[in-house]
C-alpha cells in the first residue's frame, strides 16, 4: 500500500518536472536572438512595420494581444513577465511597475533613436520605457444632433443629454473628469472628493447609452456625444467623410487627459537585445510616420510627426486649441482601492 | 358552453405559450443572426452596414492569426475533452461504486472549481505555474481547461451510474470476463450517454473559454476567443464573423447528422426487437 502511494507521488513529481522541463527547453537561445515576443493591444501596430523588422533582423516577431491593460499587469505581477520581451502598458502603471521591480532598465545606448526623437515632455519614467503612441481623451459631439453646446465636463451631466452619450470606460478615465468638473485634483487621493465624484458620475451614467465602441456608436447614430480617445474620433471622422458634423468640444478651461501607451522590457525577458533593436526601429522617424498612416493616434515622436503625411498632420481629430491644457494619470497608490470600490458601486449599483 | 369556453381559454393559453417560446428563441438567436449577417458586411471595422460582400470568406483564409488560433483552440478543446472524459469516467466510477475514506469530501470538493469564479482560478493557476517554472503555452492552457472540465465531466457521468446495483458487472464477471472486459463491454456502454454529454460539455467549455486562456496563454499563440476579445477595442472585423458563421454552420450540420443517425439507429433497433 505504502509502496503504491510512494509510486504515485513519484509519478506526480516526474509529471510536474517534465512539464517544467518541456517548457524550459525553448528558453535557451543562441547569442543573437531570433525571436521577439511582444504583448500589446490588437490592431495597434502596422503589419508592414513588423514584417520589415523581421526581414531586417532575420527574426520572428510573435505578437500576442491583451484585451485590457489589467491583463498585462496581472501577467507581470504574477511573474509571467519572462514570457515576453516587450509588454505594452500605460503611464499610470509605471511607478508601481518600477517600484515592484517588474520591469528592467533599458540600455538607451542601444536605442539612440528614442533619445533623439521623443519629446521629453511626454516621457515619464524615462529609464524604463519607450513611449509608443498617446491618446487625448476628450469630448466630441455631433453639432446637428446634440441638443446642447458642450464647453466643459459639467455639461455632460446636463439632463438634456439623457441617452446621448457614448463613453470610454475605466475607473481612471471616468473619475478624473468628475474630479475636474468638481474643481478637484484629477488624481485626488481624498476619499471625500472621490465620493463626491462618484455622485457626479451617477448623473453622468444616467446620460450614457453605452461604454466602449464610442466611434461605432457615433458613426451609426446611436449617440450624439462621445467621450473618447483622439484616435477613435479620427476613425469616426474619416468614416463619416468630409462633411461630417463632428466637432471637438471647445473646452474653455477644463483640462483633458493625455495618456501614453508605452513599451517596457519585463524583468527576466529572454531576448533583450532584439527588444532594444525593436524599440530603436520604431523610433526611426520614417518608420513611425508610416505606422501613423494606419494608426492615426497622437505621437510623442516629434521627428516622426514632422515627416508624417499631410493627411496625418491635418487630421481634424487632433486639431484643437487646448492641447497644452492636459493632465496625466498619476499613480494614486493605496487610494486605487477607493477608486475601485466606488467604480464597482457605479457599475453594479449599491 | 362551459366546454367551449374552456377550449377557448386553452387555445389562448397555447397562443401565449407559443408566443413566449418564440420570444425566448428570438432572444437566443437574433444576435447570432445579426452576427452572421454582418459577416457579409462590406466595411472593415463592422461599424455599420455598408453593402453586401462575400469577400471576408475568402480573406478569412489569408488571415493566419485567425485560422491559426482556431486550429489552436480546436486542438486544445479535443485534448481537454479526451483528458477530462477519461479522468471523469474513472473518477465518477470510483466515487459511485467504491466506498473509501474521504469519498464525501472528494465529492464535495468537486464543486469548488465549478463554483469559484474562473478568473480567481485562472490567476491562482498562473501564480502556481510561474512559481513552479511551467512555461505558458498550449500545455498551460490545457491544464487550465482540464481543471474546470474534469469536475463537470465527473458530475455529468456520475448521474448516469446507478450506485448500488452492480449486478450487471457481477454477472459479466461470473460469465468469465475479466475486469477490463467487463468495463469496456458492460459498464462503459451503459454509461455511454453520460460520457458523451460530458464530452460535448467539456468540448464546449474549452473551446469558448476566454478567461483561463487569456491568463495562461504564452507569447506565441492564443486561442480564438482570446483573439476575438482583443479585437473588441477597435471593432471585430467581418472575417471573424465569417469564421464564426462557418463554425455555426458546421455545428448545425453535425447536429442534423447526429439526429439522423440516432433516429436511423432507433428504427433499426425497433426492427430487431420486433423480429
Amino acid at each position: 500500500m505504502n509502496l503504491k502511494k510512494l509510486t504515485a507521488v513519484l509519478l506526480m513529481l516526474v509529471l510536474v518536472a517534465s512539464l517544467a522541463a518541456c517548457g524550459g527547453g525553448a528558453a535557451e537561445e543562441p547569442e543573437a536572438s531570433t525571436e521577439l515576443n511582444i504583448y500589446m493591444w490588437n490592431e495597434y501596430i502596422s503589419d508592414e512595420l513588423i514584417a520589415n523588422f523581421e526581414a531586417e533582423n532575420n527574426c520572428k516577431v510573435n505578437l500576442s494581444y491583451m484585451s485590457d491593460n489589467a491583463d498585462a499587469i496581472t501577467k507581470l505581477t504574477a511573474g509571467g513577465g519572462q514570457e515576453y520581451d516587450l509588454i505594452m502598458t500605460c503611464d499610470a502603471y509605471m511607478e508601481s511597475l518600477v517600484a515592484g521591480d517588474y520591469v528592467q532598465a533599458i540600455n538607451f545606448d542601444n536605442v539612440p533613436n528614442a533619445t533623439a526623437n521623443i519629446n521629453e515632455a511626454y516621457w515619464a519614467a524615462k529609464e524604463y520605457c519607450v513611449p509608443y503612441l498617446m491618446n487625448y481623451i476628450y469630448v466630441v459631439y455631433d453639432t446637428e444632433r446634440c441638443p446642447i453646446e458642450i464647453t466643459g465636463y459639467q455639461d455632460l451631466v446636463d439632463p438634456a443629454l439623457a441617452g446621448q452619450i457614448g463613453s470610454v470606460d475605466g475607473a481612471r478615465n471616468l473619475f478624473p473628469i468628475a474630479l475636474v468638473a468638481l474643481g478637484y485634483d484629477p488624481n485626488s487621493t481624498e476619499e471625500s472628493e472621490i465620493a463626491e465624484a462618484y455622485e457626479w458620475l451617477v448623473d453622468y451614467n444616467n446620460n450614457v447609452v453605452a461604454y466602449g465602441g464610442t466611434e461605432l456608436n457615433i458613426t451609426n447614430g446611436t449617440v450624439s456625444v462621445i467621450f473618447t480617445y483622439d484616435g477613435n474620433a479620427s476613425w469616426a471622422m474619416s468614416e463619416l467623410g468630409e462633411n461630417n458634423n463632428l466637432v471637438i468640444a471647445p473646452f474653455e478651461s477644463d483640462p483633458v487627459q493625455l495618456g501614453f501607451d508605452l513599451y517596457v522590457i519585463p524583468k527576466g525577458a529572454a531576448h533583450v537585445d532584439l527588444a532594444e533593436k525593436f524599440l530603436n526601429y520604431i523610433c526611426v522617424p520614417e518608420v513611425m510616420a508610416a505606422n501613423l498612416e494606419e494608426f492615426p493616434y497622437s505621437c510623442p515622436n516629434d521627428a516622426a510627426v514632422a515627416v508624417a503625411s499631410d493627411t496625418y498632420k491635418n487630421d481634424p481629430a487632433r486639431d484643437f486649441g487646448y492641447k497644452q491644457n492636459v493632465f496625466f494619470q498619476e499613480d494614486v497608490g493605496e487610494a486605487i482601492t477607493i477608486y475601485n470600490d466606488y467604480y464597482q458601486k457605479l457599475k453594479v449599483g449599491e | 358552453m362551459a366546454m367551449s369556453q374552456r377550449a377557448k381559454k386553452k387555445k389562448s393559453l397555447k397562443l401565449l405559450a407559443d408566443f413566449y417560446a418564440i420570444l425566448i428563441y428570438a432572444v437566443f438567436y437574433i444576435p447570432v443572426v445579426v452576427m452572421m449577417v454582418f459577416s457579409f458586411n462590406d466595411q472593415r471595422n463592422n461599424y455599420y452596414w455598408a453593402g453586401f460582400t462575400t469577400k471576408w470568406y475568402g480573406e478569412l483564409f489569408n488571415n493566419h492569426a485567425l485560422t491559426d488560433s482556431l486550429w489552436y483552440s480546436v486542438v486544445i478543446a479535443v485534448l481537454a475533452t479526451l483528458i477530462s472524459v477519461t479522468i471523469g469516467t474513472i473518477g465518477a466510477l470510483g466515487l459511485r461504486k467504491f466506498e473509501f475514506k474521504g469519498r464525501r469530501f472528494i465529492n464535495q470538493m468537486l464543486y469548488i472549481p465549478i463554483i469559484v469564479p474562473e478568473i480567481v482560478l485562472a490567476v491562482a493557476i498562473l501564480v502556481v505555474f510561474m512559481t513552479v517554472g511551467v512555461r505558458l503555452g498550449m500545455g498551460s492552457i490545457l491544464i487550465g481547461h482540464c481543471t474546470f472540465c474534469i469536475p463537470y465531466a465527473v458530475v455529468t457521468i456520475k448521474g448516469r451510474i446507478s450506485g448500488d446495483d452492480n449486478s450487471m458487472e457481477e454477472a459479466s464477471m461470473d460469465l468469465g470476463a475479466n475486469r477490463l472486459q467487463t468495463f469496456f463491454r458492460v459498464t462503459l456502454p451503459s454509461i455511454m450517454p453520460g460520457v458523451m454529454s460530458a464530452a460535448f460539455l467539456s468540448f464546449t467549455l474549452s473551446i469558448d473559454d476566454v478567461v483561463m486562456s487569456n491568463m495562461l496563454a504564452g507569447a506565441k499563440q492564443s486561442t480564438l476567443p482570446v483573439l476575438i476579445l482583443s479585437m473588441s477595442r477597435s471593432g471585430v472585423t467581418p472575417d471573424a464573423n465569417a469564421l464564426t458563421t462557418l463554425m455555426i454552420l458546421i455545428i448545425v450540420i453535425a447536429m442534423v447528422l447526429n439526429n439522423y443517425v440516432k433516429s436511423a439507429l432507433k428504427k433499426r433497433r425497433k426492427k430487431e426487437v420486433n423480429l
